[in-house]
């Protein structure tokens, strides 16, 4: 027996079989953090505007600080930086460390700068275990062999929201100090990142 | 074959029209002093364009440099239309060697330029042995 297929009813299939084809597109994909096909939202602090702020701030420290040579360490050694408060004066949770880790890996490359990880605000160390052996070490060999920071790097994020009908608009404010041994804030910088939009858009 | 549009709409199509126009010419205007103090040091630049349109929105005027231990590069940008453009921008920053030098804070910027208006974008290189540095721009309307 044959069965005959209306054209039509083919028609709607093969565009049907298409079109399921042309959504079967993979449910997840990798993108470049530092391209421009990162999801954009207005509200939060996104991937993109922690590496754009870190990028001002570290250019801004190069420029004004190192290569302007007003970075000072003894004898020549790449300068020590402790990391202090980053106060987060946003209404969401923010891992500091989004910024200030990005910063302190681009300065550590320059060779000019490394950070100390067994000293930290209120005695607590980042690292305990180095802090650990530090003073082992020091108990051990009976001599304090502590070198202080020479500078320290402190700062604050801010949020700002306003809307007009139905744009939405974020204002975050990164600000840094870096401060010397003697208590003069010695660099600042401040780098404002401004979105706005209806909702979460792609890119840019 | 005419379109048949009555007479008394013409007024008002042509204020719509006027105000289209006024709406898109949104363009810069500048002052600055005639010799400028400071004395660029232009880099000789080799231009691949493969977005001609991008290229009117956002062309690159010149670029020049600045001495020190780490190489400051600074570029300026010139939209050609009378229009308002969004773009992002990326620097790439390369050794004696010609081999990428990779930085964790290295970001596609994304910035805008309004009609006919010249702006600056510069970055500092992230260590001091990059000698070469690459700018790539891309239009960012998705």
């Amino acid at each position: 027996m044959k069965t005959h297929i209306p054209l039509r009813t083919l028609s709607v299939l093969g565009l049907s079989s298409l079109w399921l084809a042309g959504c079967a597109s993979p449910q997840a994909t990798y993108v470049d953090p530092g391209g421009s096909r990162t999801i954009t939202s207005v509200g939060t602090i996104n991937i993109q505007d922690y590496a754009n702020a870190a990028d001002t701030m570290v250019n801004s420290l190069i420029d004004g600080v190192i290569n302007a040579g007003k970075l000072e360490s003894p004898g020549g050694q790449p300068a020590m930086l402790a990391i202090s408060r980053i106060v987060n004066n946003t209404s969401q949770h923010v891992d500091t460390d989004m910024l200030v880790k990005k910063i302190r890996v681009a300065l550590n490359k320059t060779g000019k700068v490394q950070t100390t990880t067994t000293m930290g605000l209120g005695g607590q160390a980042e690292d305990p275990l180095a802090q650990g052996i530090k003073q082992q070490t020091e108990f051990l060999q009976d001599k304090k062999n502590t070198r202080l920071p020479d500078y320290s790097l402190s700062g604050k994020i801010i949020e700002q929201r306003e809307q007009a009908g139905n744009v939405r608009q974020s204002s975050f404010v990164f600000q840094l100090s870096l401060t010397s041994k003697d208590g003069v804030a010695v660099w600042e910088e401040e780098k404002t990142i401004t979105k706005q939009g209806k909702r979460s858009t792609v890119g840019f | 074959m005419k379109l048949p549009l009555p007479r008394h709409c013409f007024p008002f199509a042509g204020v719509i029209g006027l105000s289209l126009l006024t709406g898109c010419a949104s363009t810069i205007n500048t002052v600055e002093r005639a010799a400028p103090v400071g004395q660029r040091q232009m880099v000789n630049d080799k231009r691949i364009i493969t977005d001609s349109g991008l290229n009117r929105a956002v062309r690159i005027v010149g670029v020049n440099e600045a001495p020190g231990e780490f190489l400051k590069i600074q570029i300026e940008l010139l939209n050609t239309t009378s229009s308002l453009k969004s773009f992002n921008y990326r620097f790439e920053w390369f050794d004696a060697n010609g081999i990428q030098v990779n930085s964790p804070t290295s970001t596609a910027i994304s910035r805008q330029i309004e009609g006919r208006e010249s702006i600056f974008i510069s970055a500092v290189a992230p260590v001091p042995t990059a000698k070469d540095f690459r700018l790539k721009l891309i239009d960012s309307t998705q």
